[in-house]
């Protein structure tokens, strides 16, 4: 009985290979285009959005990498808030780091142009992206960096607002070893 | 001296030590100094309490933010017995100073239970200094502040896809290998083609050429047997080679046949003889290669 099965079993497990096969095949070729189009998107060349939007979130990052060298900030944004949980603990970490840095040029740019309306927020929020980095990966660098660089971000700031409100609040008062925001950021 | 030993005894009996909740405690922390804004310190406390006393866990600090700059990310506690305690705490710090400052880590009480009874153990607070990262002054770039740029998007890793895709091949090349045995398409595997030689001579043959058919399935047999093999050698050879008793009737059929074609004068070979031993031959052939 098992021998007259043997020819069919061989058959039929050599035709699962051989699907098993193509199929691997199929896998590997969209993973080395994924590839080249991180490594277009890079090196600052537009792609095609179609595979993006169904693309695994390296993919989508390296979008966002993309949006963000031209200055595009606000679909940049809209990019990275789609994988913001996604990926192990460390693509999480590099997703929220980049998220900071997107805040923080921001703030940046809006200090030095005296929105402080507008910069004061943005460095909040980028300091809590690089919070949230820095909680799943404490071994980046560049993260500490520029965590610091947000928590010294208009200091003249700290002062206008303590004069507004030091009459309000004490708490104030504890704050001001730490040059950075007024209280109330997020 | 009977007063100075009731006195000796008096005192023992007032000593603490006998009823301390906690015979051995220890907190083990790092170096104090050399901290970055970011940094994770750990710190693990150690200690053994009496038999009875246990730890009350919901005293234990809770994970996250302890105050404005300092996080409890991690918290462990870990028994090797009943009685000795191993507490494993992550701190991170996140605080940018302008000059290197001195904080500390915040004490803390840790409850024991003993029946109805509640006791207490201080965690001392722990200090240790923080530096900066950037200078006072901050330098500046084309665009601005210095701060540092993005991380470049990884590539997506490939080793999957090819370790599939390489296990897949192997396998297939491995069930074709098994497939080419069977079908003795492989050349040192000279037992499993010989049906396969004989079927295709048996193929050809016409009338006349009944001889060479015939010799074909006999050198087929003597081959597998080992030595020139007779019809009353038969059971010998099946139990050598057991598939091939399924065509014992066939077998018989031949070697009549043969011994009548060599022995008897006169004999006629029709075309359905040439048929029935190409069916033989076809059998053999699918015994041979297993699909029988």
């Amino acid at each position: 009985m098992l021998r007259r099965l043997r020819h069919p079993l061989l058959w039929g497990a050599l035709a699962l290979s051989l699907s098993a096969t193509l199929y691997q095949a199929a896998a590997l070729y969209r993973v080395q285009h994924d590839n080249d189009l991180i490594s277009q998107l890079t090196a600052g060349q537009a792609v095609d959005i179609g595979p993006i939007v169904t693309g695994p979130p390296e993919l989508r990052l390296a979008r966002a990498y993309y949006f963000k060298q031209k200055h595009r900030y606000d679909e940049a944004l809209s990019t990275l808030s789609l994988i913001v949980g996604l990926g192990d603990p460390q693509f999480q970490a590099l997703v929220r780091y980049n998220l900071g840095n997107l805040y923080l040029e921001q703030a940046v740019t809006a200090s030095h142009e005296q929105h402080i309306n507008t910069a004061a927020p943005l460095a909040g929020l980028a300091k809590q992206a690089y919070r949230q980095s820095l909680a799943l990966d404490s071994s980046n660098w560049d993260a500490k960096y520029n965590l610091e660089v947000a928590m010294r971000l208009l200091p003249e700031m700290d002062v206008l607002i303590q004069a507004e409100d030091s009459n309000k609040n004490q708490k104030t008062q504890l704050w001001t070893t730490v040059p950075g925001f007024p209280r109330g950021l997020p | 001296m009977r007063i100075l030993f009731v006195l000796f005894l008096f005192v023992l009996g007032c000593s603490s030590s006998v009823d301390e909740p906690i015979r051995y405690f220890k907190v083990e922390t790092p170096r104090p100094f050399g901290y970055v804004n970011g940094d994770e310190i750990s710190q693990r406390i150690l200690f053994e309490t009496r038999p009875g006393i246990s730890l009350e866990r919901a005293s234990l600090p809770g994970k996250g933010p302890l105050n404005r700059w300092l996080n409890l990310n991690d918290i462990r506690v870990s028994q090797a017995d009943d009685q000795h305690y191993q507490i494993d705490l992550r701190y991170q710090i996140f605080y940018a100073p302008l000059e290197v400052k001195a904080l500390t880590l915040p004490s803390f009480e840790l409850q024991l239970n003993q029946g109805e009874q509640r006791l207490s153990q201080t965690v001392p607070a722990w200090t240790f200094t923080l530096s900066p990262l950037r200078e006072l002054v901050v330098r500046q770039t084309e665009q601005g502040e210095y701060m540092r740029p993005d991380s470049l998007p990884p590539l997506l890793n490939t080793r999957p896809a090819l370790y599939g895709l390489l296990a897949s091949v192997l396998i297939a090349l491995a069930l074709a290998v098994a497939l080419a045995w069977q079908y003795g398409y492989l050349a040192f595997n000279g037992r499993r083609r010989l049906f396969k030689k004989a079927l295709r001579t048996v193929s050809g043959i016409s009338k006349s050429d009944m001889a060479t058919g015939l010799q074909a399935l006999h050198h087929c047999l003597n081959t597998l047997n080992g030595q020139p093999l007779f019809v009353h050698q038969l059971a010998d050879f099946y139990q050598r080679h057991p598939h091939y008793q399924s065509l014992h009737a066939q077998w018989l059929w031949f070697f009549n046949y043969s011994n009548r074609f060599y022995f008897s004068p006169g004999m006629t070979v029709v075309s359905g003889d040439i048929q029935q031993l190409k069916t033989l031959c076809q059998l053999a052939r699918s015994i041979e290669r297993g699909s029988r």
